[in-house]
């Protein structure tokens, strides 16, 4: 295997060194092309895996986040970053734009890619996603369905998938 | 066989079988591994190092840089600071590289997505190259510090831990190896010696970091305190090994006393010279300024003696030509001579003058010489002057012939032909005569030769 660029390596001393709030990601050590990542859901946002009448205060109370964690996958191809970083939920989630598989329909991840962009800045519009769910360009279309004919209900199953899949 | 283009073999170079077989004394142990290899090898002179200098392409984005850089200096895309920064025409700055592959994939702005293709990027400001020449980065080979732009100068010619060619491959052995510089002086070390501790055989380039790193036997245990020492270090650590003994600091002075190099400072206290020893270490010091001094002295005397002896041969030398020269100054010197001189100084004086108005009696003379040969000059050339004349009058009367012979040609040719219409020349003859006064070779020179073309 080639040496690993200089850009990855700065990349991943700088998420350990400066995390983004509410996001981690660190490489295998077999192969440094090769992160976990775990994302913290965004407050007021369905992913957030507590009840809306719990006050937002108690949650930085401990170091220890007690809310919805989703873990993805995310590889860095070798003309990375020529191309864009390959990115998969591994826990369930229930979201318009997220498919059973755990793909992501996002453009900075396909078409609007640019070499520009980094693991962390990615991460955060993965992030900016699960706030702001969009129906109008669905990869799950069943899902989209129902988030734009029946909002509540599709936020109350985001809330239960969170519970019984992000929070163990 | 060496190459057709080698260079040529320092002749300073023993035959290579001196270093190939016989010669090749076994590995010693003991000291240190570069002291016995180096005394192995006195005797080789390598070829000018320069010559076993090899490329080193530095990879500019795999270096590491002093400090935090300006992250303005960061290339976007790698991530490292610019190499070949080019500016793009949305006022973005890339490597070329970098730009040069995303452009290849989008012909998008990797930063603002504005269209762009390779014709829109155009080599960075001056400023932004020199503020990258100016980075300090650290060599990868010896971890010193350079500016950016120095790194790949340094390690193809000077760094000690960069690779070199083998220096075996201007002998005969014709040796492909490489070594690194601080080793390429000892000749090639590519062949097999034994480890003197562990008994293994290995190339001898290898032996310095097999002894320190790898060796199973590279461990002892100090004679003195016990504790685990290389072996190839040995003598350095008994430089300062805390239970080596050590005879007093004024043993030089006469104190028998010996103890461990911890315990010596409780003689220091005790020992019968401790007052007498800085002293004689002062008067010691003195006397060696002293000596040095006295040195420098006869060497200033010694040179002082010389320039005398030479300014006396000079004066010698210098008496006779002015004798020859019968000049009216030339017997000062003479008469210099005649007075007793009690001191070399007022005799340079002396000397001095005499050589001072023999210099203003030869400048006289110069001029003197000059005058005559200006005069010699204007003798010869008044004759030329006048043969100069002569010779343009005698071309101006020529002149004349011609013009009066042409003039008597062309009215002969325009009876002949009854008087062809040529549009100037018809009536220039008599036109020409009315301004005589126009010199002759003017007239010749510009229209009559055009009028005689016009008409054959
Ligand atoms: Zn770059
Ligand atoms: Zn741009
Ligand atoms: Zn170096
Ligand atoms: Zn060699
Ligand atoms: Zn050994
Ligand atoms: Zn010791
Ligand atoms: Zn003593």
């Amino acid at each position: 295997m080639a040496a690993l660029p200089k850009r990855i390596i700065k990349e991943t001393e700088r998420l350990a060194k400066e995390p983004v709030p509410g996001i981690s990601a660190v490489p295998h050590e077999d192969n440094l092309r090769y992160f976990d990542v775990s994302i913290h859901g965004p407050q007021t946002s369905p992913y957030e895996g507590r009840d809306g009448t719990v006050k937002h205060t108690h949650v930085h109370l401990s170091n220890v986040h007690v809310g919805g964690i989703f873990k993805l996958e995310l590889f860095l191809p070798d003309d990375y970053p020529m191309t864009p970083p390959k990115i998969r939920f591994l826990t369930k989630i229930y979201h318009p734009n997220i498919d059973k598989l755990g793909r992501i329909c996002l453009d900075v991840l396909k078409s609007n890619w640019s070499p520009a962009l980094q693991i962390r800045t990615i991460l955060l519009s993965i992030q900016a996603l699960l706030g702001a769910p969009n129906p109008d360009d669905p990869l799950a279309p069943d899902v989209a369905k129902r988030w734009k004919e029946d909002q509540e209900g599709a936020i109350a199953t985001a809330k239960e998938w969170t519970r019984t899949h992000a929070m163990t | 066989m060496p190459p057709a283009g080698h260079r040529p073999l320092d002749p300073s170079l023993p035959p290579s079988t001196e270093v190939d077989n016989d010669d090749r004394a076994p590995y010693t142990p003991g000291s240190s591994s570069s002291l016995s290899s180096s005394s192995l090898y006195k005797h080789l002179r390598t070829p000018s190092t320069s010559s076993l200098n090899i490329r080193h392409p530095v990879d500019l984005r795999a270096i590491t840089y002093d400090g935090a850089v300006d992250e303005n200096l960061v290339c976007p895309i790698c991530r490292c600071p610019l190499v070949d920064p080019v500016l793009t025409e949305c006022d973005h700055i890339f490597c070329r590289a970098c730009i040069t592959d995303a452009l290849s994939n989008t012909k998008l702005c990797p930063i603002d997505r504005s269209p762009l293709d390779s014709d829109g990027v155009s080599r960075a400001p001056k400023m932004v190259h020199n503020q990258l020449d100016s980075l300090k980065a650290k060599c990868p080979c010896c971890a010193s510090s350079f500016a950016r732009s120095m790194l790949e100068n340094h390690v193809e010619k000077y760094c000690p831990e960069a690779n070199v060619k083998c220096p075996g491959i201007y002998s005969e052995k014709y040796c492909k190896e490489v070594v690194k510089r601080r080793m390429s002086g000892r000749g090639c070390l590519h062949y097999p010696v034994e480890c003197p501790d562990c008994k293994e055989t290995l190339l001898l380039v290898e032996m310095e970091e097999h002894r320190e790193a790898s060796c199973n036997e590279k461990l002892k245990a100090c004679e003195h305190c016990g504790v685990n020492i290389l072996r190839c270090k040995e003598s350095e650590h008994h430089e300062e090994c805390p239970d080596v003994i050590r005879p007093c600091n004024w043993a030089e002075y006469g104190c028998q006393h010996e103890a461990k190099r911890t315990d010596l400072h409780l003689h220091a206290d005790e020992c019968s010279f401790k007052l007498v020893g800085p002293m004689a270490d002062t008067l010691k010091k003195e006397i060696k300024l002293l000596r040095s001094d006295m040195r420098s002295l006869a060497e200033t005397n010694h040179l002082q003696e010389r320039r005398i002896k030479f300014l006396e041969s000079a004066q010698r030398a210098s008496d006779r030509p002015m004798e020859l020269m019968d000049l009216s100054l030339a017997n000062l010197p003479e008469s210099a001579n005649t007075e007793p001189l009690d001191s070399g100084h007022e005799y340079l004086l002396s000397l001095l003058e005499s050589q001072q108005s023999r210099l203003s009696q030869l400048s006289n003379e110069l001029t003197d010489f000059q005058g005559k040969n200006t005069m010699m000059l204007l003798n010869e050339t008044i004759p030329i002057k006048n043969e100069l004349s002569e010779l343009r009058s005698t071309q101006q009367v020529t002149c004349m012939h011609v013009r009066w012979l042409m003039r008597f040609r062309m009215q002969e040719n325009q009876r002949r032909f009854g008087g062809s219409p040529g549009p100037g020349p018809s009536g220039s003859p008599d036109g020409g005569g009315s301004s005589s006064d126009l010199p002759f070779s003017r007239r010749l020179s510009d229209s009559a030769p055009r009028d005689i073309i016009t008409k054959l």
